[in-house]
């Protein structure tokens, strides 16, 4: 931009990777905030926002940053534009341990100023229609119904491959955070998928036939759920991010849970998605460009219009728009997850 | 354990497992089957007019099915088959030799077109002269040339390629990972070639027959797995092959094709469900112009160069046609450059030769202005796109910095420019530019040709 000074001036004490690397991160997520800046809320009237949390280092990274940003918020102006409301979905259905609340608990002291919830997947079985859309299968398969709602793990039982679970959690953890968002009056979401996860997660739909809503998984823009997704992190590498986590003083490492590799043991409990993650793996690390250069382009298609009385995937929720199969009410994508579903 | 019955005919034993749906049939049912669907195929896209001529580019499963299905359907189509010879030594002249012995066995006429004799250079020539980086370009220039050149011999006005789904999942992919949003709607179509585009200067061929520049292309196959297609021609015990270009390492399609056969092994209906994806998303694409901004809103005709270097993406990674970073580390390279200019605020230098060089070439570089879009377009930039407008066409006026400001915003919102197709001032063939793509990179090959006729006529 012409006559716009770089945002972070150079300073000749610090040694090169705190020269290029730290600011350079925190501008590309600042930069991502813009419309969330004090000018834009009335004093007292804060926009409240969902921070989905995995633990992850790109989730924990961001929180660390938003904190850092609301801080330069108030230090300049005596109030800071958005308040947040961290959440985080515990995916144990089997165990009660208080793993999750413990390590939320952790995050809390860390960062206290802001509103923190624990939720749980299994939760999700409870929300209108979904049990109802696998009960029936339940239904067909032992005469005798069983008593709503279902838990996880017999909802799990009916998706017979690693990609319909992985396809179907990710959906339903979606739909929990969404609906959890609308509850709690948040007008946005944040999510910390980096470039390296956008551009897995571009493919990955791409490879389950739901190119048609890779627009609104991808991109800034207005969901079909009625609530706006963020990507501030979209602009960094998942090894960019990594790299960050464990600079910030004092280190954000004992935050973040690492997910414990699963080595894949056949391609048969291989999941499209982790296909994909290891493929962007290896691609991030010999040409970073091109990962970068993915999610730009597909930042560029166009989601179209969503009508509010459109018909909506039963399980995705994503507009069918007219391509909907005939006498389906799932889309093409889920159709294909749902392996009852006749083709 | 008993075998399982055919699922059709639920007599025989299943003796093959479709990757498409998971069924269970017998080598009978499935032949059969493969045939109806591709039949399907063709009749839902009206691929063929009654008693077309149709020339059938390399593909001797392909050959077999149209010539079983004219029988059945009395289609009444002409067929011949018609293969190109690149020219590489140990990567086509095998299958050619196989292409020979699927005409024999199906009594079609084979024509077959060599870049030696149309071109004057073999891809082997072309290799040892640049080198093995950066060839797809030529090759996959001339290719398209030359299907249809060879067409236009036959007298033929529709070139049917033996793509099957692997090939435009693959196209998908490769796409997406080179960030080739134009592209992806191509791929995906059934049909390619847009005869409507061209401007019949017939006045300069004054003759009916069937004019080069106006060859339709299709896909018949398109649905069908590549894995079914080697059963099928096992099963009619037909010559099958399929060998790697020899010439394209490390090339963005390979890395696609990688993971396809990746997918397929995860689930095998994915690889229809990436077409299926590629299909939906080719409908979000922003009106064309959107992602070269300064390039083609100041008029240029860049979207034409689609139309006439169309990738013919049959055995090499040779879709990079247009702007020869065919290997993801040169793309790499490039994207890295934008990004430090970027970041340091300067302008891009995309050194100015090079740019030149490209533009009064004419073949747009449609992949290039994904990258050149990325750079700030600052004040500088503004003489360069000038200057290139001017030494590119003679229609586009040169205009002040003010009028471009003022006409760059709603040209961009505008609706795609109507391509401007023209010809070859030299070959005749279809181009955005005065002279096709073709004949520049064959000026820069001749020129390096040392002019001792011996050499030349050597066609060693």
């Amino acid at each position: 931009m012409p006559g716009r000074k770089p945002a972070a001036p150079k300073d000749s004490t610090l040694c090169r990777r705190c020269q290029i690397n730290e600011p350079a991160i925190t501008t590309k997520v600042v930069k991502r905030m813009d419309s969330f800046r004090v000018k834009h809320s009335d004093p007292g009237q804060e926009r409240v926002l969902l921070l989905p949390l995995s633990f992850g280092a790109c989730s924990t990274t961001l929180l660390y940053l938003l904190s850092e940003h609301m801080k330069g918020q108030v230090e300049r102006t005596g109030r800071s534009g958005y308040k947040l409301h961290v959440l985080h979905v515990d995916e144990g259905f089997n165990s009660d341990d208080n793993a999750s609340r413990m390590q939320l608990d952790t995050v809390k002291e860390r960062f206290p100023e802001h509103t923190y919830s624990l939720s749980s997947l299994a939760e999700v079985t409870s929300m209108e229609g979904i049990t109802s859309m696998f009960k029936q299968e339940a239904e067909h398969e032992n005469q005798e119904s069983s008593t709503p709602p279902l838990s996880m793990n017999e909802l799990l039982s009916f998706l017979t491959s690693a990609t319909s679970r992985t396809d179907t959690l990710q959906i339903l953890r979606r739909r929990l955070i969404t609906t959890f968002a609308k509850i709690h009056g948040c007008e946005s979401i944040l999510w910390a998928h980096s470039t390296t996860r956008l551009a897995e997660v571009t493919l990955a739909e791409t490879a389950k036939g739901r190119g048609a809503s890779i627009p609104w998984l991808v991109s800034d823009t207005s969901s079909p759920h009625g609530i706006q997704y963020f990507y501030p992190m979209r602009e960094l590498l998942t090894k960019e991010i990594i790299a960050f986590s464990s600079l910030v003083e004092p280190p954000l490492i004992e935050l973040i849970v690492r997910d414990v590799a699963k080595p894949a043991v056949s391609t048969k409990n291989t999941s499209i998605d982790d296909l994909m993650r290891q493929y962007f793996e290896s691609v991030e690390r010999e040409y970073p460009s091109i990962v970068a250069n993915v999610v730009r382009t597909t930042g560029k298609l166009q989601a179209p219009e969503v009508r509010e009385a459109e018909e909506r995937c039963e399980l995705c929720e994503m507009p069918l728009g007219e391509e909907a199969p005939a006498r389906s009410r799932l889309c093409y994508g889920c159709i294909r997850t749902l392996p009852w579903v006749e083709n | 354990m008993l075998p399982h019955p055919c699922e059709i005919c639920k007599i025989a034993r299943a003796q093959i497992l479709r990757p498409k749906n998971s069924s269970r049939i017998c080598a009978p049912c499935f032949t059969a089957l493969f045939e109806a669907e591709a039949a399907e195929t063709i009749i839902a896209n009206n691929l063929f007019q009654p008693g077309e001529r149709v020339a059938i580019g390399a593909s001797g499963v392909l050959a077999s099915v149209l010539k079983t299905l004219n029988e059945r359907h009395d289609w009444k189509l002409d067929l011949v088959l018609l293969s190109i010879d690149e020219g590489i030594q140990g990567y086509r002249d095998h299958s050619l030799e196989a292409v020979k012995r699927n005409g024999a066995d199906l009594d079609l006429p084979l024509k077959i077109v060599s870049y030696e004799e149309l071109y004057g250079w073999s891809m082997d020539q072309v290799v040892a002269q640049i080198g093995k980086k950066g060839n797809c370009t030529y090759c996959g220039v001339f290719r398209r040339q030359a299907l249809d050149r060879g067409a236009a011999m036959l007298n033929v006005g529709h070139v049917v390629t033996g793509h099957n789904v692997d090939d435009v999942a693959e196209t998908v992919l490769m796409n997406l990972l080179r960030g080739d949003l134009p592209r992806l709607s191509r791929g995906t179509s059934i049909v390619t070639s847009t005869p409507s585009a061209v401007p019949q200067s017939g006045a300069q061929n004054g003759e009916k027959a069937v004019l080069f520049t106006n060859v339709k292309r299709s896909k018949p196959l398109m649905y069908a797995y590549e894995k079914e297609i080697v059963l099928y021609a096992h099963h009619k015990k037909l010559d099958y092959f399929s060998t790697e270009c020899l010439y394209s390492p490390e090339a963005f399609r390979g890395s696609a094709r990688t993971l396809i056969k990746n997918l397929e092994r995860i689930r095998p209906e994915s690889i229809m469900d990436v077409v299926r994806s590629g299909v939906d998303m080719a409908k979000l694409v922003p009106g064309s112009t959107s992602n070269c901004k300064g390039e083609c809103s100041n008029g240029s005709t860049a979207k034409v160069a689609s139309a006439d270097d169309e990738e013919a993406d049959g055995g090499c990674g040779s879709g990079t046609a247009s702007n020869g970073s065919d290997s993801m580390a040169d793309m790499e390279m490039k994207l890295q450059q934008n990004e430090r200019a970027e970041a340091n605020g300067t302008e891009t230098e995309v050194s100015m030769p090079e740019r030149k060089a490209e533009a009064t070439s004419m073949g747009v570089p449609h992949n290039h202005e994904t990258y050149l879009s990325l750079s700030p377009s600052g004040s500088t930039s503004g003489e360069v796109p000038g200057g290139l407008c001017a030494a590119k066409t003679a229609i586009i006026p040169m205009r002040t910095k003010e009028e471009k400001r003022s006409s760059r915003k709603p040209a961009r919102d505008a609706a795609a420019p109507k391509q401007r197709l023209g010809q070859c001032e030299r070959c005749g063939y279809l181009s955005s530019q005065a002279v096709c793509k073709a004949c520049v990179l064959l000026d820069g090959l001749n020129k390096a040709r040392p002019r001792t006729g011996v050499e030349v006529g050597g066609g060693d």
